[in-house]
C-alpha cells in the first residue's frame, strides 16, 4: 500500500463516492471539485454523487465489484469498520492521528470516531446529531413553553392537538426515522456500557428494562404527538415538508436539516424556528447528556493508485475556507474543522446545536449503523411493526435478541 | 452463428449457472472471503417465513394481474374493437394507453401521492363520496400496502395489454365476424366461441409475461414501500436485494434469485405447453 504521507502527483483522476447526491447540496462538492481541477490543471475529480438511502446500496456493489473509488462516504460504527476489517480502508494514522498537522485540525472527538483496531481511518466532513424542531409562533399560540421533560412534551403535544396541528409530523416508510426517535430513548433509558455491549451480537442479551421502557415511551409519543399508526405510509420528506409548510408544530431532524427547514422561502420562517433535545424521562437509568447523533465522512480506498492526490483533495476539501461554505447556508453542514462554526458563519441555531453537540456526554451512534446489518434490519423491520401497532415493545426487543444470537452462530 | 451463440450463452445461460453456484456460498463482500455451505442457504430459505410472505405476495401479484391485464384487458381490448367508429377506435386505445408511457419509478411516486394518509386523493375522495370509514394508510398498513402496490401496478399496464389484445383481435379476418352475426351468435357469445379461440395464442403470450412479470417485480415495491412496512410487502426481487446489499448476503440473495427462475422457467414451460396443445388455425 502506498504511503499516505508521500509526495503528491498533481496529475490523473480522482474518483469520489459522496452523499451529497440531494439538489440542494451537490453543488458544494461540484463547485470544489471545478475550484481543485483550476487548481491542478494536470487532475480530473469524477465525482459520484448519492442520496442518504441510494448510497448504501451503491457503496455495497461498488464493493462487491471491487470498484470503490479512491474516496468514498461512510458512517462511523459498524458500517465504517466493515471497510477496515476488508483492508479497504488506507490507514490514515500518519496524516490525520494525534500531533499531525493536518489532525489537529478537527474536532478532536470527530476524529475519534473514525478509530479501529486503534488506528484512524477516517475522515470527519461534518457533525451530526438529533434534534426536536419546532415551531415557536405555533407554541406561542397553543400557551406552551419549549418542554424540559418528557411529561411536558407529552402535556405539549395536547395542548398543540386542542390547537387542530398535527404536534410532531413523522414520517416512517424508510423504517429509520422511528429507530432514530428510538435510539435517543435507548441512550436515555439503558447505560451507555450495556449498549456497546449488545452491539457486538457475540455478547448481546438485550435483558436491560430499559428497552422496552424505551419503546414504551416512544408509543407513549407515538400516541399523543403523531398522526399515529399512518406514520407508515408517509416519508420522511413528506413529513419535513409539513413541518416546513408550518402544518405541524415540531419534527425530530437532524442538524443538518437545520437549515432547510426554515428558509426564507418557507412558510415556516427562520425566526420562529427553534430546537431542543429530546426530552429524558425522568427516571431513565441511562445518560440524559447523551445526544443521538455521529460525525459522517469519507475513508481512502486502500486500491487506489493514487493515494496521495486523494489525502490531498480531502485535505482541500477540509480546508478552513471551504468547511466554512459548507457551515454556511444554504447548506448548513456543520464541519469537523474546528474554529469554523460561529456566527458569522453558520445560522444561529446551527451555532446552538453545536454547542450541544460539544457539551454531550455521550454520542449515541445511529443504531442501523451501530449495529450489524441483520440486528439493523430486525430492528428496522421491527420498530415498524412496532408503529403500526401490530407488535408490542416485548416482542420487538425479542425479535433484535433473535437477529442478535442469529448473527452471533454464523 | 457460433459467435451469437457464445454470445447467448456468456450473457444468458453463463450468469445463470453461476447464480446458482453463488447460491452455494457465502461471501463475505468485504474481505472477498467466499465459504461453501451447500444447501444451507436453500435450507433456511425454506425456514424464512419472509420468503413465503414475498411469495405468496408475488403469487398475489400474478394472479391479480391474470385476472386485470389478460382477461379483463382481453375484455376492454374486444369493446374497443367492436365500436363502430375508427375514431372512437384510436381514441380509446390512446386512453388507455397512456399509463403504460410512464416509467414505473414515476408511477409509484405518482400513487405514493394519492395513497398518502393525510393528504391524499384516495382517502380525500373517499370522505367525500361517504365512505370515511374506508379511509387507510393505504402503503402503511401491512394489510394493504402490496395490494395498493399490485392496484398502481394494473393501472399501469393494463393499457399496454389492451394494446396487444387490440392488435390481435384486428387479425382475424372480419368475414367470421360477419359469418357468426349471421348465424345469430350475440356480442358474448362472439368474445367467447370466436375472439377468445382465435386469440389464444396472445393470451398464453399474455398470461406467461404476466406471470414471470409479477416474479420480477422491483420498482414499484422499492419506490413505494421498500418492502415494508415489517416486510408485509415484499416480494422477491426485493427481499433478494435486501438480503444481498442491506443485509451482505449474497448467498443467500442468490437462492431466492434461483428460485425466481426456476417459478418463472415451470411457468413459461407449462404456458408455452398449453398453448401449442389447444393452438386454433384459420
Amino acid at each position: 500500500m502506498a504511503d499516505p504521507d508521500a509526495p503528491v502527483t498533481y496529475e490523473g483522476t480522482v474518483s469520489v463516492l459522496t452523499k451529497f447526491g440531494l439538489e440542494q447540496l451537490s453543488p458544494y462538492f461540484e463547485d470544489l471539485a471545478k475550484k481543485y481541477e483550476e487548481l491542478h490543471p494536470g487532475v480530473t475529480v469524477e465525482l459520484d454523487q448519492e442520496s442518504d438511502d441510494s448510497v448504501k446500496g451503491k457503496t455495497k456493489t461498488l464493493v462487491a465489484s471491487n470498484s470503490l473509488p479512491d474516496i468514498y462516504f461512510t458512517w462511523t460504527g459498524n458500517w465504517g469498520h466493515n471497510f477496515v476489517r476488508g483492508n479497504r480502508a488506507v490507514d490514515l494514522t500518519k496524516v490525520i492521528g494525534p500531533g499531525t498537522e493536518w489532525g489537529e485540525t478537527f474536532a478532536p472527538a470527530a476524529v475519534k470516531s473514525f478509530i479501529y483496531n486503534d488506528k484512524y481511518f477516517g475522515i470527519p466532513l461534518y457533525l451530526d446529531a438529533k434534534f426536536m424542531g419546532y415551531n415557536k409562533a405555533m407554541f406561542k399560540k397553543a400557551g406552551i413553553d419549549k418542554p424540559e421533560t418528557f411529561d411536558e412534551l407529552i402535556s405539549a403535544c395536547d395542548a398543540l392537538k386542542e390547537t387542530g396541528v398535527t404536534p410532531i409530523s413523522l414520517g416512517n416508510k424508510e423504517a429509520w426515522p422511528v429507530v432514530h426517535y428510538v435510539g435517543q430513548l435507548l441512550a436515555y433509558n439503558v447505560p451507555q456500557e450495556t449498549l456497546e455491549k449488545d452491539f457486538d451480537p457475540k455478547q448481546a442479551d438485550y435483558s436491560h428494562p430499559g428497552y422496552v421502557k424505551a419503546l414504551k415511551e416512544f408509543k407513549e409519543i407515538e400516541e399523543h404527538c403523531t398522526d399515529g399508526t399512518s406514520m407508515n405510509g408517509t416519508s420522511y420528506a413528506s413529513a419535513l415538508q409539513a413541518f416546513s409548510n408550518a402544518q405541524s408544530a415540531m419534527y425530530y431532524q437532524e442538524i443538518l436539516e437545520f437549515d432547510q427547514s426554515a428558509t426564507k422561502d418557507t412558510p415556516l420562517k427562520v425566526e420562529d424556528f427553534g430546537f431542543f433535545q429530546l426530552p429524558a424521562p425522568a427516571d431513565a437509568e441511562g445518560d440524559p447528556k447523551a445526544i443521538e447523533g455521529a460525525p459522517e465522512g469519507y475513508m481512502i480506498n486502500a486500491r487506489s493508485s493514487n493515494i496521495p492526490l486523494a489525502i490531498d483533495f480531502m485535505k482541500f476539501v477540509t480546508s478552513p475556507e471551504n468547511a466554512k461554505t459548507l457551515s454556511a447556508p444554504p447548506y448548513g453542514q456543520p464541519t469537523a474543522v474546528k474554529g469554523v462554526v460561529d456566527e458569522e458563519v453558520s445560522s444561529p441555531t446551527v451555532v446552538e446545536g453545536m454547542q450541544d453537540i460539544a457539551e454531550a456526554s455521550y454520542l449515541m451512534p445511529w443504531l442501523d449503523t451501530a449495529n450489524t446489518p441483520h440486528v439493523a434490519a430486525a430492528w428496522l423491520t421491527s420498530l415498524q411493526a412496532l408503529a403500526g401497532d401490530t407488535m408490542t415493545p416485548e416482542e420487538v426487543v425479542e425479535k433484535v435478541r433473535e437477529a442478535a444470537k442469529a448473527e452471533a452462530r454464523r | 452463428m457460433a459467435i451469437s451463440l457464445i454470445v447467448l450463452c456468456w450473457f444468458v445461460y453463463y450468469p445463470i449457472v453461476d447464480n446458482f453456484l453463488i447460491s452455494t456460498t457465502e461471501e463475505d463482500i468485504f474481505t472477498g472471503e467466499v465459504l461453501h455451505v451447500g444447501l444451507a442457504n436453500y435450507e433456511r430459505l425454506i425456514n424464512d417465513p419472509v420468503v413465503w410472505r414475498a411469495l405468496w405476495n408475488n403469487f398475489a401479484y400474478a394472479g391479480l394481474s391474470i385476472v386485470f391485464q389478460v382477461f379483463g384487458a382481453f375484455v376492454l381490448a374486444a369493446t374497443i374493437e367492436g365500436l363502430a367508429s375508427d375514431r372512437w377506435r384510436r381514441f380509446w386505445r390512446a386512453v388507455y394507453f397512456i399509463p403504460s408511457a410512464i416509467s414505473i419509478t414515476v408511477s409509484g411516486l405518482l400513487f405514493y401521492f394519492i395513497y398518502q394518509p393525510k393528504i391524499g386523493l384516495l382517502n380525500a375522495a373517499l370522505e367525500n363520496i361517504g365512505l370515511g370509514f374506508l379511509i387507510q394508510p393505504w402503503l402503511g398498513s401491512e394489510q394493504t400496502a402490496i395490494y395498493a402496490i399490485i392496484a398502481m401496478s394494473q393501472w399501469q399496464g393494463f393499457g399496454y395489454s389492451t394494446l396487444l389484445f387490440a392488435v390481435a383481435i384486428q387479425k382475424i379476418p372480419r368475414e367470421l365476424f360477419d359469418a357468426a352475426i349471421m348465424d345469430g351468435a350475440g356480442p358474448i357469445r362472439r368474445l367467447w366461441s370466436l375472439t377468445f379461440p382465435l386469440t389464444r395464442e396472445m393470451t398464453g403470450l399474455m398470461v406467461i409475461v404476466t406471470i414471470t412479470g409479477a416474479f420480477q417485480v422491483f420498482n414499484e415495491v422499492m419506490v413505494m414501500t421498500g418492502g415494508g412496512p415489517n416486510n408485509s410487502s415484499q416480494v422477491l426481487g426485493t427481499w433478494l436485494y435486501q438480503q444481498g446489499f442491506i443485509e451482505n448476503n449474497f448467498g443467500y440473495g442468490a437462492a431466492i434469485a434461483a428460485v425466481v427462475f426456476v417459478v418463472t422457467l415451470l411457468t413459461g414451460i407449462a404456458q408455452l405447453w398449453y398453448t401449442k396443445r389447444r393452438r386454433v388455425q384459420w
